[in-house]
């Protein structure tokens, strides 16, 4: 046992290090009140986990003299890399800019891990951005980041299955049941699209089905994530789930990707990301040109749709030179050299208007049988406002997980997930209503 | 148990005198493992003990700022009334009860066998079942993982052409699964301990057992395990201290099934809420609620043991 008695006190000493460096930093006097310099120089740090970001920061720098970007890839969520950068910003080791997801920036903003940045960007820029869009940066009445991305919750489907099934693209979530019970008749192996029990597709799902799991009344968090409009989303997958309809299974794990090389998986329940991904886990069994991207079905007579998932880009409290960092994050998120840059490697669906014609123009689009991004952009039109990821997401994050898993079903995973919620932020101090 | 070996006899050797330097010289030896323990153990203990008594209390909708505040026992409550923690002692205990006596039974099968074939042959056995043990237990668990994923396994898919439909990484199978990799990766350092212990079973025993008509089985199992009970001990000893401590393999296999969640065992509970939730005075509360019943276990285990012995 030796080794992973080692291992264990490596790691005793490795966070009570980290801690104590903690602990040295917040001790040290705070840098300067930052001021909107006109022409900052010098140099800052930039991590981030999506691809292609070392080009834009390759980019930046050959476009001007003054600032110098040195860029570090880090993992993503899956894999740890928020764990990195918030042990990384604990001992003063941070980056100058990070991108963080939607989901995890009210975290960083509440431990005051990431700053303001509403003395550092001008409200010009800022109020480019739709509404939707900024609510999820905006926590307290300040600015803690500049949207990256907003991809809409897209779906994807093998377009000669569904031929072959005899059935047309699903506009309503009844069409969806009878189109995958069509492609279940048609090849008893295949499945219309995977539900994912590791990332459940539920927030999006239910945010489309008009659901808002966080909002603020009355001064108060209000979790409602057990909501009609949630339990209605879950009790239907249930029943998809249960009749075989589609296949319960890990997504982006080995498992899956075989699945959708075979043919077992047609579809995916993704964003607009999912286009880059997709390319690269079916070229080599010759899919191109068979997958489609389409409006997520509706509920009602109108279309509704969410945001899946979703960056911004952020300056973290340990940036010393905050003025090159901001003039940074600006290129980063508003400027089309940055999108071109980053070429093809990912299919972003942008949130500054206007970039999203330089993206179709770089994005491997010619992969699908259709225009993805008029999908994208349509999709993006329909997405329900007001929607809050709360206060401390990483809460509901874990207890979903555990839910989806353990719960029998995913009605009461939506239960446990709400009392989870409540208890953990009623923890925090925070005032909590349901 | 009435047998007891005098090693080396002491009497032939001169008594070394115990006096003049000795306690400068006992401090030149002891204190570099002091200082190294002091910082790496201790304090890290210490540290975390101090953290769990506080907690980080945010007001209103959260974004005004944290504070910390003292709250005593607070967060050993909160961990001890959560239910993904105390499922997760749940499932540490099944894993326990699958995992030791598997564990000893094969370490103690393969030991008994190297002990009754021919001294060259020896080498190369005790060589071949060392060698998982090299094998890093991050590597050892994602190999298995490959080997247990229906879709990619060779393994899986050879079992569904023989007409076998099995799901390693089901909700029923993922804890032997785990078992089988810890066993896997385990049962040769046992194996060196216990085989170890065997080679010092005086051999005017073993002729005796012989010339009372004991064939190799009956002496393996009445002679030699009893003459190495302390060894099992101690094997049992690290291996129950080893199982409170299990996190890499579900770390690992939680990757690669729904079946393991992000807070499955203890461990992964304090390492989700330390880095997952931020919540490190959580994290710290749980670790040391482990810490002590590890201490128990180990005290328990020692008890019963040397209480075997000394019958």
């Amino acid at each position: 046992m030796n080794l992973r008695r080692t291992s264990f006190a490596a790691a005793a000493l490795l966070s009570a290090g980290v801690l104590l460096a903690g602990c040295a930093a917040s001790a040290a006097p705070e840098s300067d009140k930052p001021t909107a310099a006109e022409n900052p120089t010098g140099e800052i740090t930039f991590w981030s986990s999506l691809s292609g970001m070392a080009d834009v920061a390759a980019a930046f720098n050959a476009s001007q003299d003054d600032i110098t970007v040195t860029f570090e890839e880090i993992p993503n969520a899956a894999n740890g890399g928020y764990t990195k950068l918030s042990a990384a910003i604990e001992s003063g080791t941070g980056p100058d800019v990070a991108g963080i997801e939607y989901v995890s920036l009210p975290g960083f903003a509440a431990s005051e891990q990431v700053v303001p940045i509403d003395d550092l960007v001008s409200e010009d820029v800022l109020g480019e951005y739709s509404e939707q869009v900024r609510e999820l940066v905006t926590f307290g009445g300040a600015t803690y980041g500049m949207p990256y991305d907003a991809p809409p919750q897209i779906m994807w489907y093998r377009q000669d299955v569904l031929d072959a099934a005899g059935v047309e693209v699903p506009t309503t979530w009844e069409e969806f049941e009878d189109a995958a019970r069509a492609v279940k008749a048609a090849n008893p192996s295949a499945y219309l699209t995977s539900f994912f029990m590791n990332e459940p597709q539920l927030a999006p799902l239910s945010w489309q089905a008009g659901s808002k799991w966080f909002s603020i009344e009355d001064e108060k968090w209000k979790v409602a994530i057990d909501d009609k409009a949630s339990t209605k989303v879950a009790d239907y997958w249930q029943k998809l789930i249960d009749e075989d309809l589609v296949k319960a299974q890990l997504g982006f794990s080995d498992e899956w990707t075989a699945d959708l090389n075979s043919g077992v998986v047609n579809g995916w329940v993704g964003g607009s990301w999912s286009a880059s991904g997709l390319k690269t886990r079916t070229e080599a069994s010759g899919q191109a040109g068979k997958w489609i991207a389409a409006v997520p079905p509706s509920w009602g007579d109108e279309p509704t749709g969410a945001l899946s998932g979703g960056t911004s880009f952020a300056i973290t409290e340990n940036s010393e030179n905050q003025a090159a960092a901001a003039k940074f994050l600006e290129y980063l998120t508003t400027n089309p050299a940055a999108v071109e840059a980053r070429g093809d490697v990912g299919t972003a669906y942008l949130a500054f208007p206007g970039l999203n014609e330089v993206a179709s123009k770089v994005a491997p689009t010619d992969y699908f049988a259709n225009d993805i991004y008029e999908v994208f952009d349509e999709a993006s039109s329909h997405v329900v406002g007001g929607w809050s990821w709360g206060p401390d997401y990483d809460i509901t994050n874990t207890a979903m997980r555990d839910a989806v898993t353990t719960a029998p079903t995913l009605g009461d995973a939506l239960e446990q997930t709400q009392s989870a919620t409540v208890d953990g932020l009623d923890q925090l101090g925070l005032d909590v209503s349901e | 148990m009435s047998v007891r070996t005098s090693g080396p006899s002491r009497s032939t050797t001169k008594p070394r005198p115990i006096q003049g330097t000795g306690g400068r010289t006992a401090a030149i030896f002891l204190v570099p493992f002091f200082t190294v323990f002091l910082v790496a153990m201790i304090a890290p203990v210490v540290y975390a003990v101090g953290l769990s008594l506080f907690a980080e209390q945010r007001s209103g909708l959260g974004f005004g700022g944290a504070e910390t505040v003292f709250v005593g026992l607070g967060n050993y409550v909160d961990v001890l009334q959560n239910d993904t923690f105390i499922a997760g002692f749940a499932r540490l205990a099944l894993y326990c009860v699958l995992y030791v006596p598997t564990l000893l039974g094969v370490a103690l099968g393969f030991a008994l066998l190297l002990d009754a074939v021919v001294a060259k042959a020896r080498r190369a056995f005790q060589l071949l079942l060392f060698l998982p043990h090299a094998v890093p237990g991050v590597i050892a668990a994602l190999i298995w993982a490959y080997l247990y994923t229906p879709g990619v396994s060779p393994i899986v898919s050879a079992l569904a052409s023989g007409g076998i439909q099995i799901d390693f990484l089901s909700v029923h199978l993922v804890l032997p699964s785990m078992v089988n990799i810890a066993v896997w990766e385990w049962a040769g350092y046992n194996v060196i301990i216990l085989f170890t212990a065997l080679q010092s079973v005086p051999r005017e025993v073993l002729e005796a057992a012989r010339v009372d008509g004991a064939g190799e089985i009956r002496t393996a199992f009445s002679i030699k395990t009893p003459l190495i009970a302390p060894a099992l001990g101690v094997a049992l000893l690290f291996t129950v201290i080893g199982s409170l401590q299990l996190f890499t393999e579900p770390k690992i296999l939680s990757t690669a099934t729904t079946a393991v969640t992000s807070t499955w065992v203890p461990n992964m509970w304090a390492y989700d809420a330390a880095f997952n939730r931020n919540n490190l005075p959580q994290a710290a509360a749980a670790s040391i609620i482990l810490a002590l019943l590890a201490g128990l276990l180990s005290w328990v285990v020692t008890r019963f043991t040397s209480k075997g012995n000394s019958r």
